[in-house]
């Protein structure tokens, strides 16, 4: 079976759906947006995702046109939506509130779009039918808002949005208001649509599990700029910043003085002590860098392990038990706290380590991301 | 996102000048040194000599200051106690005639009031005066503090009471140590608006007012019913003036109490 | 037994006090005019025993509401007064909705201030506010002053003592009682369902129509009938404002009782204006009721 990719990202040929150029975004003096470019591509699952205030909203609201940019512009299928109206644009939004009218059954709020376009009565019968099955939500048609569940309630307001057939979706924190366990279940239902009827979707959230879970790609998001926008596991495992590795899972680093070795570089952290990390950047000897190393990459031993080229001993001075996982919080002698991930296979009462524990540490030389800022 | 603003701006601006041009107009020309109210002849106070030197005037005005504190202040009592049966006595025999009384003389137009009760004091042979005023106004006003009242006790948290019952107060203690100051903004409210209420009334004082005491308003109506008089507007700027100060001072007062309460709140919320 | 009291004190108070009075009214409406004092036969005398009651309440009956049927100046009040509630209502509605829209669109911080410029005419004076336009409306009075100072009339124009005057007065004074209720349900609306509808195709004005009218409808509905309801039984406003024109039931009532002290006849009067509100007040309850049942 061969499965092409899904990545036009990486095709030259590719033209995108969407393209921000050298947006700038202000009110007043604060600068929400500044100086965007980038493109978004059909059938995509792009999620913006950052810290409240980062600029994600604005971002998405500039496209669903209740913002206009302050500069640059944005293309739309090549042709500029600056100037049209946000209920003339063949983008749909799914609010954060989900924004059902109270006044009007789920049937209704469905149709509502629909209506504005002046379909024949049928046609819209048809495709509000199609959407309540598609969201399993048939049996609730005649309901008002107000007497369905969360859940359900989101469910509507991704089949009233979808139902217009946008060329674009755009969904603000969607599954902000469900409980953990529904937005977990609620998640693959959303890839799922997604796959069904092809849209291209737009999420906006602050929830980098939910971001890497949903989306093809993800745009970390910092004071109004993208700083880096990859596929989720090269946003974990590739990241291009401190910011991205630290914003994204957990993470140790350490901070040195860089010095060229093998295809790589030394980094002394402390008095005499360093570690090596692999990497193709081209620093200059003496210049800081930084080590991104996940804890789940960073094992634990009471002996010093042999043939290993990063190994450090230090105190345990914390253990956060998390069932399937411990993260052991490991103090270096210079005070650098390195943190150290291991799988729970065997019962509690067995486990091996506690606190004031004297262990080592050690890693790969690949397991270290060595980061220019 | 509020790009109809020229619209607001332009409705809001009608709309209050439609509200408060009439009594700017009043205010000026009650400082008009003509006797004809509608021809400016120069500025003038001659007139608020004239409204403090008329008898009539002034005990009418010292009337209807007895009747309002007094009515207010038994209509907040009795207002108070039905608003705790509504909201809390539970069922008894008579609950639904009871609420009936109590939402039904809020609607009720006042000429019926005021027939009923004038019928009512004929029957049974009561003088009327000040005592026959007071009893009205009670009874009318009462229903508004227990409307502002119950309106405040159905959100108290009932869990109140029970801790301070638990804790060792007997129901008396518990309501006059807990719920009392809780609910007391609005017993206050209550009784600034039966206050009000009492000040403003003409027509249930008309039927019920007897040759002995006249009420202000019954005075202002009776010379107002031959036309506009330089004196009236200098007597309604002065209750115009007060009551503005009388609101003004109290909602300065109260969003001074919510500063602080929210400086309180900030600085306790901070290690 | 504290309970008991508490409940029986503000009881028999009303029960004295309102339902009593109220009764009164009602069997003095079936009684007949007599020159006497107090004005009307039969008066109830308890010391003729049962007989006595009997014969009392032999000679009720409803001669007073079949004069008011036969008359046709009483008719004629009560539907002028509805006439005349009802434009009044529909005009307090046209000032009061885009003020109300104005104050619940203005910047949060200006909102309190605005709430209490509306509310603060409502502690001064009723009397007062209606005599203000007086002034304003006589045929020598500021309005007929300006309009002929610039010109655009050269005969002074009558306005008091007509019906516009009345609606003048009805709108000036109730308009906070259209107002509030209309705003608090603006206020509460949620500014995404509107950027919803525009989303799904709506422009501006349909989104208002669509979205905000009917989720305003409900403050819509109170306010009217806050207005509408003291409208019917008003006195001053016509006695002041209105001229020989203006027939409203609580001017008649008014009248009746003390110019023509008919006591019988006003009561009745009374008996039907009640019976007529109790129509709107009904429905305004359950226009209540739906409200609290959609935001519970």
């Amino acid at each position: 079976m061969n499965q092409t990719v899904f990545a036009p990202w990486e095709d030259p040929a590719a033209k995108p759906l969407i393209q921000f150029k050298n947006v700038t975004k202000r009110y007043g003096d604060f600068t929400a947006i500044d100086n965007q470019s980038f493109d978004i591509y059909e059938q995509e699952f792009f999620a913006l995702l950052g810290p409240s205030g980062c600029g994600k909203t604005t971002m998405m609201r500039m496209l669903a046109g209740f913002e206009t940019p302050t500069e640059g512009t944005i293309l739309l299928g090549g042709e500029d939506i600056a100037p049209i109206p946000p209920n003339k644009r063949a983008v749909n939004m799914m609010f954060q509130s989900y924004a059902l009218f109270p006044h009007l059954s789920i049937w209704e709020n469905i149709a509502f779009g629909l209506r504005r376009d002046k379909k024949p009565n049928d046609e819209i019968q048809a495709r509000v039918e199609e959407m309540l099955k598609l969201t399993r939500l048939t049996q609730f048609a005649k309901r008002k808002p107000h007497q369905i569940s969360g859940g359900q309630r989101q469910r509507v307001a991704l089949a009233r949005s979808l139902a217009k057939a946008p060329k674009l979706l755009l969904l603000d924190e969607p599954l902000g208001a469900l409980d953990a366990k529904l937005r977990q279940d609620t998640q693959f239902e959303l890839m799922d649509i997604q796959e069904k009827t092809g849209t291209t979707f737009v999420i906006v959230t602050h929830d980098q599990e939910e971001a890497m879970t949903v989306a093809s790609r993800v745009a970390v998001m910092d004071h109004g700029q993208i700083i880096q926008a990859a596929p989720p596991a090269q946003i974990y495992e590739a990241p291009n910043s401190v910011y991205v590795a630290d914003f994204i899972g957990d993470v140790t680093i350490i901070e040195g003085a860089v010095t060229a070795k093998d295809n790589g570089y030394d980094i002394a952290f402390a008095e005499g002590q360093s570690v090596y990390a692999e990497s193709t950047l081209n620093l200059t000897n003496g210049q800081t860098g930084y080590i991104a190393i996940r804890p789940e990459k960073v094992a634990i031993s009471s002996e010093k392990p042999e043939r290993v080229r990063n190994a450090v001993q230090g105190k345990i001075i914390d253990i956060a038990y998390l069932g399937n996982l411990s993260t052991y919080y490991v103090e270096l002698p210079n005070g650098q706290t390195v943190k150290s991930q291991t799988a729970n296979t065997r019962r509690l009462s067995r486990r091996s380590f506690t606190w004031e524990d004297e262990v080592w540490l050690s890693w790969t030389d690949t397991a270290g991301i060595l980061l220019e800022r | 996102m509020r790009r109809l603003t020229w619209f607001n701006t332009t409705s809001l601006t009608l709309g209050f000048v439609f509200l408060y041009l009439p009594m700017v107009i009043l205010i000026i020309f009650s400082f008009n040194e003509s006797k004809l109210v509608t021809v400016w002849a120069g500025f003038s106070t001659k007139w608020y000599g004239e409204v403090i030197r008329n008898e009539a005037f002034l005990s009418a005005a010292w009337v209807t200051l007895r009747v309002a504190v007094v009515s207010s202040t038994i209509a907040t009592v009795l207002g108070t106690m039905a608003a705790y049966v509504l909201v809390r006595a539970g069922r008894f025999k008579g609950r639904t005639l009871f609420s009936g009384m109590i939402y039904a003389p809020l609607v009720m137009p006042e000429v019926i009031t005021g027939l009923s009760l004038l019928l009512l004091f004929i029957g049974i042979g009561l003088d009327r005066g000040i005592f026959t005023i007071i009893l009205a106004h009670t009874t009318f006003s009462m229903c508004y503090v227990s409307v502002v009242v119950s309106s405040r006790l159905v959100s108290f948290d009932q869990s109140l009471e029970e801790a301070a019952l638990d804790l060792g107060c007997t129901p008396m203690e518990s309501f006059r140590l807990v719920t009392l100051p809780i609910i007391a903004p609005a017993v206050i409210s209550g009784w600034l608006l039966a206050f009000t209420l009492s000040l403003d009334d003409l027509v249930i004082a008309s039927f019920t007012a007897g040759p002995s005491a006249t009420t202000l308003p019954i005075k202002i109506w009776s010379s107002i019913r031959l036309g506009v008089s330089p004196e009236i507007n200098a007597l309604s700027t002065l209750m115009i003036g007060v009551v503005t100060v009388g609101v003004i001072t109290a909602s300065i007062i109260s969003k001074r109490a919510t500063l602080r309460q929210q400086a309180e709140e900030r600085a306790a919320d901070q290690p | 037994m504290r309970r008991a009291v508490l409940i029986l004190v503000p009881y028999l108070w009303l029960l004295a006090l309102f339902l009593v009075p109220f009764l009164i009214v009602l069997k003095i409406s079936l009684s007949d005019t007599a020159i006497a004092i107090p004005p009307y036969t039969p008066t109830l005398d308890f010391s003729a025993g049962w007989q006595g009651i009997r014969e009392f309440f032999s000679e009720l009956d409803f001669e007073n509401f079949i004069f008011l049927t036969e008359d046709d100046l009483y008719w004629k009040a009560y539907l002028s007064s509805l006439k005349i509630a009802v434009v009044a209502t529909f005009l307090t509605l046209l000032v009061g909705y885009p003020m109300a829209y104005g104050m619940a669109n203005a910047a949060e911080h200006w909102r309190p201030t605005l709430m209490m410029l509306i509310i603060l005419p409502f502690w001064t004076s009723f009397l007062i506010r209606v005599y203000s336009w007086m002034g304003i409306l006589s045929t020598e009075g500021y309005l007929n002053q300006f309009l002929m100072g610039i010109g655009v009339i050269s005969e002074p124009l009558v306005i008091l003592n007509t019906n516009i005057a009345v609606y003048i007065g009805i709108v000036y004074t109730y308009l906070p009682f259209m107002i509030l209720p209309i705003y608090s349900a603006l206020e509460r609306l949620d500014g995404s369902l509107l950027e919803a509808a525009e989303d799904l195709g709506c422009s501006r004005l349909s989104a208002f129509w669509l979205v905000t009218i009917p989720l305003s409808k409900g403050g819509i509905i109170a306010g009217c009938f806050l207005v509408f309801i003291p409208t019917l039984g008003e006195f001053v406003i016509p006695s002041l404002l209105g001229g020989s024109e203006t027939l409203m039931i609580g001017k008649v009532l008014w009248e009746e009782f003390f110019n023509n002290r008919d006591w019988p006849v006003a009561s009745a009067v009374a008996v039907i204006l009640l019976l007529i509100l109790i129509i709107p007040i009904v429905l305004f309850q359950r226009n209540e009721q739906k409200q609290r049942e959609a935001e519970g």
